[in-house]
């Protein structure tokens, strides 16, 4: 057990030391060997040392990028860095037009990468680093002067080319003396103390702004043009709305006003059709009127107008008829008379004749003759009278009834009716004659009963005139006297013996 | 060849102009170098020719630290 558990504290032991001396190997590396950071580089003096690619150093080894083994004590180990730095500038400067500016800018530089860059570099700043910036600003303001001196402000402000130019050929040789770089310079503020910028950008600013008002003008124009368009057409499609409406709501209305004048409209034709009914009923009631008026009235009237008319026309027909019948009565009546008459005068001639012949009977033939004429007169007297009297009465009649007759016929009935008188009156020459001598015989007697009876007519005539006239008073002309004979009234007294009045209704 | 170790094998890179090179002014360059990128300061092989920017172009000497002379590749 004892041998054990020493064995096993031997190796415990053995196990320690080792440990202990890796551990103090380890220390010691570590305390030896350096390596580079890719940002930095190590500056290694104290023993003669040859950089690879220079071809004479000043004696220090410049380690980029790795590890090396340093002798501590002997050497002595620097680094330098070789990250990016910045330092801002700011100066006052003169441009090329000589406008005074204040300009702010930065630049940013680094300690450059090669071996010849970091040597120079390492010679100046690798106890300076923090002061490096300083350094290089203080560098750079001078330059940054002569840069700005040689530029116009507009080449400041567009050309971007000529400024990292311009910074390379005054800068840049002057940094790779101190082994650094200049990566970039920027401008970052330009304070213009006489406005030139301001004044600069005036023009374009005016133009800029004349012609945005230009285009706000003409924008503003259209648009109100298009706006005004739009009104209009808004106005026409109102205007077009409306009317259209307006049209519409007519035949609406007209509509409605059709639809309300309907009913009245069909009441007015019903009533219409009932008129014409209601007219028809009365045309046909008077119709009926009318013929039961005809019936009643007109055709009785008819009638008793045609029976009055029957009855006149009879009783005219029966008047006229009689009074005709009566006349014709009288006519024969006087015609018998004349005949009669006529034959007596005849025989009473004959026997003139026969008791001139016989002259020797005369004086009792006379005798004869006067008692027969005496006689045949006072017959002829009454049947005158009578005849008279009858036609008197039935002229009246006649003349009553008839309707307006003609004078003559008048002047013939009353001359008619005279008629007897007439004769007596040219009878009566022959009725004084007491003795009456014809010295030529027969043709004597034929001679004084012609001269009788144109005395007779001329009486007749004016008896006739003075009826038609019965004023007027016309002068008696008689008849042509026959040559070679006395007066008339010595005729008269000469032929007065066996004349009667009868002789002239011969005529 | 002493220049060759010191130039660390500058010459004969090609690089792009990042600034206008030409007579009296100073240029710029980026070329590829220890494993990045670096811009160094460019002056025309021919002292009257200008290259333009973009342009690609040989370094044929180099002058440490940063100075580099080009022609157009």
């Amino acid at each position: 057990m004892n041998i054990g558990s020493f064995i096993s504290t031997v190796a415990v032991v053995a196990i320690v030391s080792a440990l202990a001396v890796l551990v103090l190997l380890v220390l010691l590396f570590k305390s030896t060997w350096r390596i580079a950071e890719p940002n930095e580089a190590l500056i290694i003096s104290g023993r003669p040392h040859r950089n690879k690619g220079l071809e004479e150093s000043l004696g220090f080894k410049i380690v980029t990028g790795r590890g090396t083994l340093v002798m501590p004590g002997l050497q002595a180990v620097r680094r330098l860095s070789l990250d990016l730095r910045e330092t801002d500038l700011q100066i006052d400067c003169v441009t090329h037009q000589g406008i005074p500016l204040r300009v702010r800018g930065v630049v940013i530089y680094k300690v450059g990468d090669d071996l010849v860059s970091v040597a120079n570099a390492a010679r100046r700043f690798l106890d300076q680093q923090n002061q490096m910036d300083q350094r290089v600003h203080n560098l750079f303001a001078g330059h940054l002067r002569a840069i700005i001196g040689n530029m116009t402000v507009e080449e400041m402000i567009r050309d971007r080319e000529k400024l990292t130019e311009l910074t390379r050929e005054h800068a840049g040789t002057e940094m790779e003396k101190l082994g650094l770089i200049v990566d970039s310079l920027q401008i970052q503020e330009i304070l213009d103390p006489t406005a030139y910028i301001q004044n600069l950008a005036l023009p374009h600013a005016a133009a800029v702004e004349r012609e945005a008002r230009i285009a706000r003008a003409q924008a503003d124009r259209e648009a109100t043009e298009k706006e005004q368009e739009a009104e209009a057409q808004k106005a026409l499609a109102r205007r077009d709305t409306q009317i259209r409406q307006a049209g519409y709501q007519a035949e609406v209305d007209r509509a409605a006003a059709q639809a309300k004048q309907a009913g009245p409209l069909s009441e007015a034709t019903a009533r219409q059709q009932v008129v014409v009914e209601e007219t028809r009923v009365a045309e046909l009631e008077a119709e009926r009127r009318e013929k039961d008026l005809l019936v009643e009235v007109r055709k009785p009237a008819d009638a008793k107008a045609y029976e009055q008319v029957t009855l006149s026309r009879a009783q005219r027909d029966a008047h006229i008829q009689e009074a005709e019948a009566r006349a014709r009565e009288i006519e024969l009546q006087a015609a018998a008379d004349a005949a009669r008459v006529k034959l007596a005068a005849g025989a009473q001639a004959e026997r003139v004749k026969v008791e001139a012949e016989a002259s020797s009977a005369q004086t009792r033939m006379i005798g004869e003759a006067e008692a027969a004429a005496t006689q045949a007169r006072g017959l002829a007297e009454g049947e005158a009278i009578r005849a008279r009297g009858m036609a008197e009465a039935e002229a009246i009649k006649a003349r009553a009834e008839a309707l307006e007759g003609n004078q003559d016929a008048i002047i013939g009935q009353q001359l008619a009716e005279k008629w007897p008188e007439i004769v007596e009156a040219a009878a009566k020459p022959f009725g004084d004659i007491d003795q009456m001598i014809v010295l030529n015989g027969a043709q004597g007697i034929s001679d004084a009963l012609a001269q009788a009876l144109s005395q007779g007519i001329a009486g007749l005539q004016l008896a006739r005139r003075l009826l038609v006239d019965p004023n007027g008073v016309a002068p008696i002309t008689a008849g042509p006297r026959p040559e070679g004979g006395g007066s008339p009234v010595a005729r008269r007294d000469r032929s007065r013996s066996g004349r009667t009045p009868n002789e002239a209704d011969s005529v | 060849m002493v220049r060759t170790v010191l130039d660390q094998g500058m010459i004969g890179r090609v690089g792009r102009v990042t600034g206008v090179i030409g007579p009296g002014r100073l240029g710029e360059v980026m070329i590829a170098v220890r494993g990045g990128s670096e811009a160094f300061n460019a002056y025309a092989s021919d002292p009257g020719e200008t290259i333009s920017k973009g342009a690609r172009v040989v370094v044929v000497e180099y002058f440490p630290p940063r100075t580099v002379v080009v022609s157009p590749a």
